[in-house]
């Protein structure tokens, strides 16, 4: 695998919270419409985080954000309300259904339910598009933090296990045939260069290649800038650096000589762990000076969009 | 004997409550209390950070070289949780067992949305009634708001008192008008036959579990409100916008509780150094390695700037000046780490409260 995220129409983007899930996602999404691909980013249970990364009015949508960029911000009661206009095929029925405190309480009371009905939306406007609806190269999801994402992705399994029959449980098939097929469905595992967050990305990637598949790429996000040309000289000279500033400068420049350090050592351990799985590619992109400005990150995910 | 002080480390996923939450039960076993830290997050960051290889459900003491109190610490199983509550409540052992073997309850004990929540509050609950530890500490699942952990228990209760689940249970939508019948209906046609036996099967259980079960969850939301528990906002200083901090506290105000305060986590200091100095140290490097110490000292100086600019914005919007906690180099992984953490934590935080705890000076110390 060469680490192109080309191929795969659903591409979910996992990590441990705080690790910059959805800054990633809204500059992959960026990045893969510069590329050329008509693009969707995703987040679920109407959340809103991805849409102000994305400065644009939150919304079940579709909301244009760019040239071949759109945005979704799925909730379960309007995921469950397109099902069933499409399974039941009662179009009219459909608003009343979704406002009604009845749908809602069943949401609430039937665990990974809401889950797969939004899942079900995204494999929907994958695979079956209606006449008119927008055609995607890919969807990005911005996987909920709880469970790293992987409660969202089991979900089906157990939504299937619980209701055996019943369109709910034909769904929750569909869904697990969808996220097993890797040619539809991949990977992102993101995380930091840090120590816990290094070895908490492996533990997922042990686990997403247990449970649905091996990371296609990872990504270690907010990298610092590497350590100059001759860092050892440097090291050394800092020590000896003129007071009165020099221990204050000292100590900035040798935690940043450790941190690009830890960074090289982090970024190795976590290809070594993640080849027991497959040959997996870490992506390194830079912390951002200006967090408004996502440029710097948008260039630098813009491999993983190239053809290959 | 009732606690002396229950911290509620509640924040956005990522930041830090978990090391927070290990660094206030050092902190208060270093202070000569008996506390006990009550972890949730599956990645057992906890564990790593206190050098031991597993948490269970149970309490754990952790080794605590120098402490003249002591620490345990334990990972929440909400599974074994609402295990543990049925047999508790269950007239008979036939029953808890048929209750095990219902499918729905089986989703509803492991990924039920907002169980995880309810079940570290029930936890807490037992930690209390064990009455072994006198400061306890309590991590709150990863969530998306920080409001999340406050409103399961509201959540769990209106499911499992089910009003709407017994209006879809019932063949004609009890004595609901025509439009939620069809609802119900509708309902009822996408979930399948077995899913609505199974849901029966399980609220005719939970209705025949003794009263307990379901007043459980008035008992924990009594506990939410006690005055012995603090709540602690916890946020990364690079994070999220000061606007969702002060609906967190907008949300306990509203529930009748008040935020013990913010602590602004990870905060990097302002350099104060004269650019004269500055300078002049500069100086003395070769070109190229003062050129890349400059663009470092740049960096440093726009994130402390950013920093200090989040604490204003975090005063404004919230009306309480976040304390702030300094950003470790390399991340926090060992006690001696949380140990200075703690150190530096504002001194309510630390183990006990002088404002609710009048028993303080009888403390041994």
């Amino acid at each position: 695998m060469n680490g192109s995220l080309r191929g795969p129409r659903f591409l979910v983007v996992t990590g441990k919270g705080g690790v910059g899930r959805t800054t990633l996602t809204a500059a992959l999404g960026m990045a893969a419409a510069a590329a050329g691909l008509r693009t969707c980013v995703v987040e679920l249970h109407g959340q809103e985080a991805l849409a102000r990364r994305l400065g644009i009015p939150p919304g079940y949508g579709p909301v244009a954000v760019g040239p071949r960029l759109s945005y979704r911000g799925l909730t379960p009661v309007q995921s469950v309300g397109d099902f069933g206009r499409r399974k039941l095929h009662l179009p009219r029925v459909a608003t009343w259904f979704v406002e009604s405190r009845v749908t809602r309480g069943f949401l609430d009371a039937v665990p990974g339910l809401a889950d797969i009905v939004q899942l079900g939306k995204i494999e929907n406007m994958i695979r079956e598009p209606a006449a008119g609806d927008p055609i995607h190269d890919v969807i990005l999801l911005d996987a909920p933090a709880t469970g790293h994402g992987l409660s969202l992705l089991a979900g089906a399994r157990a939504m299937r296990e619980m209701t055996r029959v019943g369109p709910f449980a034909e769904l929750a098939s569909r869904i697990e045939d969808f996220l097993a097929d890797h040619d539809e469905t991949a990977f992102l595992l993101a995380t930091l260069p840090s120590a816990l967050p290094v070895q908490e990305a492996r533990q997922l990637a042990d686990r997403l290649a247990r449970e649905q598949a091996p990371p296609r790429l990872a990504v270690l996000n907010q990298c610092p800038p590497p350590a100059p040309a001759s860092a050892d000289t440097l090291r050394a000279a800092l020590g000896a650096l003129p007071h009165p500033a020099g221990p204050a400068l000292a100590a900035i420049g040798v935690d940043a000589l450790d941190e690009a350090a830890r960074t090289e050592q982090l970024a190795a351990e976590l290809a070594h762990g993640l080849a027991v799985h497959a040959p997996t590619p870490v992506l390194r992109v830079p912390r951002l000076r200006n967090p408004d400005d996502l440029a710097p990150l948008v260039a630098a995910l813009a491999p993983a969009w190239k053809a290959p | 004997m009732s606690p002396l002080a229950i911290h509620m480390c509640c924040g956005v996923g990522g930041a830090g409550k978990t090391t927070t939450a290990a660094a206030v039960g050092v902190a208060a076993a270093m202070a000569g209390h008996r506390a006990v830290v009550l972890t949730i997050d599956p990645a057992r960051r906890l564990a790593d950070a206190l050098g031991i290889e597993t948490l269970g459900n149970e309490p754990t003491a952790v080794p605590l070289p120098g402490a003249s109190g002591s620490l345990d610490a334990l990972m929440l199983d909400g599974k074994a949780t609402w295990d543990a509550l049925v047999r508790d409540h269950a007239p008979s052992t036939a029953i808890a067992d048929t209750l095990f073997a219902n499918p729905y309850y089986q989703a509803l004990s492991t990924r039920l949305t907002g169980g995880h929540e309810w079940m570290a509050v029930e936890k807490l609950h037992r930690l209390v009634d064990a009455d072994r530890w006198e400061v306890l500490v309590v991590d709150t699942p990863p969530a998306q708001h920080a409001l999340d952990f406050l409103q399961a228990p509201e959540r769990i209760h209106r499911i499992l008192d089910g009003q709407l689940v017994h209006a879809i249970l019932q063949p004609r939508g009890g004595l609901l008008g025509a439009a939620a019948r069809g609802v119900v209906d509708l309902v009822r046609r996408l979930a399948g036959e077995r899913v609505i036996g199974d849901l029966q099967e399980f609220f005719e259980l939970v209705a025949g579990l003794s009263e307990g079960f379901r007043n459980r969850g008035a008992a924990v939301r009594a506990l939410l409100h006690s005055p012995a528990c603090h709540y602690w906002l916890i946020a990364p200083a690079d994070g999220p916008r000061a606007a969702e901090l002060a609906a967190f506290h907008d949300a306990l105000r509203a529930d009748g509780l008040s935020l013990a305060g913010v602590l602004l986590n990870r905060v990097v200091p302002a350099l104060d150094v004269d650019p004269d100095a500055r300078d002049a140290a500069l100086a003395a490097l070769p070109p190229e390695h003062a050129q890349w110490l400059r663009a470092r000292l740049a960096d440093h100086d726009a994130r402390a700037s950013r920093h200090a600019q989040m604490a204003d914005a975090v005063a404004r919007a919230v009306g309480i000046a976040p304390w702030p906690l300094p950003e470790v180099a390399g991340g926090i992984d060992d006690v001696a780490g949380l140990a200075a953490l703690g150190a530096a934590l504002p001194d309510d935080a630390r183990g006990v409260s002088p404002r609710t705890s009048p028993e303080r000076s009888r403390t041994p110390r």
